[in-house]
C-alpha cells in the first residue's frame, strides 16, 4: 500500500518558497501510476523525489502539491550477470546497485553523489555527469531500456534487455536529464562492465607554480587515467587536510601491470614538474573518489552556491580564470574542482558569514552567465533559488522542448516551471 | 496529377539550389529509387545540397508542396529506410561530404552527413585517433546514415554504437530552421531522439563526433570450432567470465569458405565455425587477456587458436570479415540479411532456432555476426527469380525475428526498422509504447513528411494503436 504523509516540512521537501501538501510513497508501479493519474485529473502538481540528493537542480516549481517518492520501488528485477545486464527499479540506491554488481565483479560508473541515498532513477533523471565519463561514458551510455509512467498514468517502455538496439526511438536515453518533467522513471535496464583489476588513486600537492607543467606532463601519459581533477579548497569535504595550495587527484583503473606502469610514469612526470610528493593508495580509492564527487553538491549552510561550467578541456583554464576574476571582484571565496578529462569546472563561491551571499551573488550570477556559456547551478540556498539563472541562457531549441513537454504532460502536472526556460 | 505537382516542385528546387543540384528525369532518378533492400519506388526529385542552408530550402519547399522528404547517405541500408516509398524528394548528401573540423586536443570532429565512415578514422590516424563505430559497410556508408540508424559494427562490443559517440547534431526541423543540439547541454536531449530515428524527425546537416585514442596494442586471434553453437557458447563464456574484448565475431563454414575464396586471409577452411577475437589496450594487459581467452575457448572445444599481432595479418582478417556479405555473391544469386539481437547467453539457442527455421523452409543459411553483442546476422540465400524461394525467405525472416523476441531479444541491433520491419515493431512494443514514440513524432513532424512509411506500422496496424488525444491521429503514419 502507498504510504501518504501529510503536512511534510519545508526543510525536507520544500523547493524555493513552495512546500507540498503531502508526500506519497507508492509501493508498486501500478500504485504510482494510479496516484499520478489522480493528481493529473485533479490538477495537482507533482514533483518526483528519489533520495532527494539532487533536488537542488533547477528552478523552484511554480506549483507543488504532491511529492511522489520512488524509494519503495527498490527491487533488483533481473540481474543477468553472464550477459552483463541488469534491470532495477528506479528507487534503488546507487550504492545498493553498486554492491549487487560488485558481488559479481561488475560495475556501472554512475559517479553519483551521496550514493547511499541517491536513487538510480534520480541519477538518470538529473542527467548527472561524473568525472569518469571521459573514459567510460555517462550514465546515459549504460542505459539500454526504461519503463516510464507518464502524467496520465500510462506505463510505457523503451529499449530492452539487449546491449545493441536500433528498434524504434531511443526514448530511454532521451529521458536522461529530463528531471522528472516528462514522466516518472520506474525501471531502468543497464549494461554493466567488468570491474577493473586494479584501482589506484594518486594525490599530490600542487603549488601554483608547478600546476601548468604538471598538467602538461599528465596529459602526455600513455596510460590514460580514469579521472584527473585539480582541486583548490574543499579541504573539509575531502580529507580535512589543507587544500589551499591546490592538489591533483588522479584515478587509474585497469589491469594491474598497466596501473603499475602508469604510476611509475606519473611519479617521474610529477617529479619533473617540481611536485614534491605523491601519495598513492589502492585500498579506499573508490571511497576517495566518492567523497570527492559528494563535494560537488555540498553546500556551506546558506553561504555558498556551486556552479558547473561545461566546455572543452582545452579552454578549461581560461574559464577558471574568468570565474576567479569575477569571484574576486565580488569578494566571493572560491573553491574549484577542475576536471581535466571532461572539461568540467565545479566552482563553489561563498561568503564568510551568512547574509552577505544574497547581494554579492546577485551581481556575480548574471556576470558569470554573460561571460561563459553553459553554466548551471548545482546547489544553492533555497532562498536564492528564485534569483539565480539556474540553467543559464535558454537553449535554442526551447520551443521544441516546450512542445514535447506539452505532448507528454499536457496539464503541466510534473514539476511545472522547474526545467530550462521554466518548462 | 503527380506530374503537375512534380513540375512545380522542380521549378522551386531549381530556383533555390540551381539546376545542377536537382534531378527529375526518370533515368537520373532510378538510382535513388532503392537502397540495399528490395523495395523500389521513384521519387519526384533528387537533390544534392551543398550545405545546411540548401537543406533548409528543400525542407521548406517540401512542406509547402506536401512532398515527402527522404534523406539518403550511401544507400547501403538493408531495411528500405532510404526507399522513397511515397515518392517525394530524395536528399542525397553526396556533396555534403566534408570533415569540417578535427580538434585533436579535445578529441572531437565535426562532419557533414555525407562523409564516409572510414574517412574519419583515416583523418584521425596522424593524430593517434580513430572513430569507434565501424559498420562492415564503413568503406562506403556515410556518417549521416550511420547516425540515422544508430549503426554499430564489430567494435560496438566495447566502443558502443553511434549514440555513444555523437556529441552534437545540427539538423533542419519541419519549419526549415537549422538547429544545433548538444548531448549534455541543459534541456531535453533532442540528439538522443534524432540518433536512430531514420530520417523521421528532421534532416541532419552536421554531426559532432567523439574520437578515441588508438590503443597501443591490438591483437587479433582466430579460433576454429566443430560447430557454430560451440563457438557461440565460448563467446557467452568469455563475456560471462567478465572479459569484454574489443570484438567477438563468428562466421560459420558457409561464410568462411566464401570469404576465403575471395580474400585468402587465412581462416581455417575445415572448421564449421570460426571465432574472431580482437583484444586491444596496453601491451602488458592484452597479452594476459589473450591467455585467459584462449583458455576459455579451448575449454569450450576450440580445435585451434591462432594469434595475429602483425598489422598486415590483422588487417587481412578484418577485411575478409567485413567483406563477408559481398563474398556471398559467389555462392548465391541473392541473399537476405536479417539483423536481430538476443541476450548474449541466449546465442546458442538463437542459432539453433535459425538453423531449424532455415531447414523447415529448405533454405541455405550463412551466419556471420557480432557474437559478443548477441547481434545475429543470418544470411538467407535464394534466387529472386524463383517466387517460391522469395516467399520462403520472407517467412523465415519473420520467424527468426519472432524467435529472437521469444528469447528476450529485439528485431534490430544496428540496421534499424526502415520499411522492412515496421509491421514487426508491434511484436516488440505495446500500443502505449508506440504511442509514446508517436508523441515525439507529432512534435518533430506534424505533417508526416519526414521519411513516411518508416519505423512505424502502416495504417492497418496503426489504426489499432491508441493515439493520445494530444496527438493528431495521422501525425505518425
Amino acid at each position: 500500500m502507498a504510504v501518504t504523509q501529510r503536512a511534510p516540512t519545508s526543510a525536507e521537501f520544500g523547493l524555493g518558497a513552495v512546500t507540498p501538501r503531502r508526500v506519497v510513497t507508492p509501493a508498486s508501479v501500478e500504485e504510482l501510476a494510479a496516484t499520478l493519474r489522480e493528481c493529473d485529473a485533479a490538477g495537482e502538481a507533482v514533483v518526483v523525489v528519489g533520495g532527494g540528493t539532487l533536488q537542488s537542480l533547477g528552478h523552484a516549481p511554480s506549483r507543488y502539491d504532491v511529492a511522489l517518492r520512488t524509494t519503495a520501488l527498490a527491487r533488483i528485477l533481473e540481474y543477468e550477470y553472464r550477459d552483463l545486464t541488469i534491470a532495477v527499479e528506479a528507487g534503488l540506491t546507487a550504492s545498493a546497485l553498486d554492491e549487487t554488481l560488485a558481488e559479481r565483479g561488475q560495475f556501472i560508473p554512475l559517479d553519483a553523489p551521496n550514493a547511499a541515498r541517491s536513487t538510480v532513477g534520480g541519477v538518470l533523471a538529473s542527467g548527472w555527469l561524473g568525472p569518469r565519463r571521459a573514459k567510460y561514458g555517462s550514465p546515459r551510455d549504460f542505459v539500454i531500456g526504461t519503463t516510464i509512467v507518464l502524467a496520465d498514468g500510462v506505463i510505457a517502455k523503451a529499449g530492452g534487455m539487449v546491449v545493441k538496439n536500433s528498434t524504434g526511438y531511443d526514448l530511454s536515453r532521451f529521458y536522461c536529464g529530463s528531471l522528472g518533467t516528462l514522466g516518472v522513471l520506474v525501471r531502468a535496464n543497464f549494461k554493466t562492465l567488468p570491474s577493473p583489476e586494479a584501482r589506484r588513486v594518486a594525490l599530490a600537492t600542487l603549488p601554483e607554480r608547478t600546476r601548468r607543467r604538471a598538467m602538461e606532463h599528465v596529459a602526455g601519459l600513455d596510460v590514460e587515467p580514469a579521472a584527473v581533477l585539480a582541486i583548490a579548497g574543499f579541504a573539509d569535504d575531502i580529507d580535512g587536510r589543507d587544500g589551499l595550495e591546490g592538489r591533483i587527484f588522479l584515478l587509474f583503473e585497469g589491469a594491474v601491470p598497466s596501473v603499475d606502469r602508469a604510476t611509475r610514469q606519473l611519479r617521474s612526470a610529477l617529479g619533473a614538474a617540481g611536485v614534491p610528493e605523491t601519495t598513492l593508495f589502492d585500498a579506499g580509492a573508490g571511497k576517495a573518489l566518492a567523497r570527492l564527487i559528494d563535494a560537488y553538491v555540498i553546500r556551506l549552510g546558506d553561504r555558498s552556491v556551486t556552479y558547473r561550467s561545461r566546455g572543452l578541456p582545452s579552454d578549461l583554464f581560461e574559464r577558471t580564470a574568468t570565474i576567479a576574476s569575477l569571484a574576486q571582484r565580488e569578494a566571493l571565496g572560491l573553491e574549484l574542482i577542475e576536471d581535466i578529462c571532461t572539461g568540467d569546472v565545479i566552482a563553489r563561491v561563498s561568503t564568510p558569514v551568512t547574509g552577505q551571499l544574497s547581494e554579492r551573488i546577485g551581481t556575480f550570477d548574471p556576470l558569470l552567465h554573460a561571460s561563459l556559456p553553459n553554466v548551471s547551478v548545482l546547489t544553492a540556498p533555497e532562498a536564492l533559488r528564485g534569483d539565480l539563472a539556474m540553467w543559464g541562457a535558454p537553449p535554442s531549441a526551447l520551443e521544441m522542448m516546450r512542445a514535447i513537454k506539452s505532448r507528454f504532460d499536457p496539464n503541466a502536472t510534473l514539476a511545472p516551471g522547474r526545467f530550462v526556460g521554466k518548462i | 496529377m503527380k506530374t503537375v505537382v512534380g513540375s512545380r516542385v522542380r521549378e522551386r528546387l531549381v530556383d533555390a539550389l540551381g539546376a545542377d543540384a536537382v534531378r527529375t528525369e526518370p533515368e537520373d532518378l532510378a538510382v535513388y529509387a532503392f537502397d540495399a533492400y528490395c523495395e523500389d519506388s521513384l521519387p519526384s526529385a533528387a537533390v544534392l545540397p551543398q550545405d545546411a542552408r540548401d537543406v533548409a530550402a528543400i525542407v521548406r519547399i517540401a512542406h509547402e508542396c506536401d512532398e515527402p522528404i527522404v534523406p539518403r547517405g550511401a544507400g547501403t541500408g538493408l531495411c528500405g529506410g532510404a526507399s522513397p516509398t511515397r515518392g517525394g524528394i530524395v536528399i542525397s548528401f553526396a556533396r555534403m561530404n566534408r570533415i569540417l573540423s578535427l580538434d585533436a586536443a579535445n578529441r572531437r570532429a565535426r562532419v557533414q552527413p555525407g562523409v564516409i565512415n572510414l574517412e574519419l578514422s583515416k583523418k584521425g590516424q596522424p593524430h593517434g585517433l580513430f572513430f569507434g563505430p565501424d559498420p562492415s559497410s564503413q568503406k562506403i556508408s556515410t556518417l549521416g546514415g550511420n547516425t540515422g540508424t544508430n549503426a554499430g559494427g564489430p567494435h560496438a562490443l566495447s566502443y558502443g554504437s553511434m549514440t555513444n559517440h555523437v556529441l552534437a547534431i545540427e539538423f533542419v526541423d519541419a519549419t526549415g530552421e537549422v538547429r544545433r543540439v548538444a548531448r549534455d547541454d541543459p534541456g531535453y536531449d533532442l540528439a538522443s531522439l534524432l540518433i536512430g530515428s531514420e530520417g523521421t524527425l528532421g534532416v541532419i546537416t552536421a554531426i559532432d563526433l567523439r574520437l578515441m585514442r588508438i590503443p597501443p596494442s591490438i591483437r587479433v586471434c582466430v579460433a576454429a570450432f566443430g560447430d557454430v553453437e560451440a563457438a557461440s557458447a565460448a563467446v557467452s563464456a568469455i563475456i560471462g567470465a567478465g572479459i569484454v574484448p574489443t570484438a567477438l565475431e563468428i562466421m560459420d563454414r558457409t561464410i568462411v569458405q566464401a570469404v576465403e575464396a575471395h580474400y585468402h586471409a587465412g581462416y581455417p577452411l575445415d572448421a564449421s565455425a570460426v571465432l574472431l577475437v580482437e583484444i586491444a589496450g596496453e601491451a602488458d594487459a592484452t597479452v594476459a587477456r589473450e591467455r585467459r581467452i584462449e583458455t576459455i575457448v579451448r575449454e569450450h572445444g576450440a580445435l585451434s587458436w591462432r594469434s595475429a599481432s602483425e598489422p598486415a595479418e590483422r588487417d587481412a582478417l578484418w577485411a575478409a570479415r567485413k567483406g563477408a556479405a559481398g563474398a556471398i555473391g559467389r555462392i548465391a544469386p541473392n541473399y537476405y540479411i536479417q539483423d536481430a539481437t538476443v541476450p548474449r547467453t541466449r546465442l546458442p539457442q538463437a542459432l539453433h532456432r535459425v538453423d531449424e527455421i532455415a531447414r523447415a523452409h529448405h533454405l541455405t543459411v550463412g551466419n556471420v555476426f557480432h557474437a559478443g553483442d548477441g547481434n545475429l546476422h543470418p544470411l538467407l540465400m535464394f534466387d529472386r527469380r524463383d517466387l517460391k524461394q522469395v516467399g520462403a525467405v520472407v517467412a523465415a525472416g519473420t520467424e527468426i525475428l519472432r524467435a529472437c523476441i521469444d528469447l528476450g531479444g529485439t528485431i534490430s541491433g544496428e540496421h534499424g526498422i526502415g520499411y522492412e520491419k515496421r509491421e514487426t515493431l508491434p511484436l516488440v512494443f505495446s500500443t502505449s509504447d508506440l504511442a509514446t514514440m508517436g508523441r515525439v513524432r507529432g512534435v518533430f513532424d506534424p505533417k508526416g513528411l519526414f521519411n513516411p512509411d518508416k519505423i512505424f506500422p502502416s495504417g492497418a496496424v496503426c489504426g489499432e494503436v491508441r493515439v493520445p488525444q494530444a496527438v493528431s491521429a495521422g501525425a505518425w503514419l
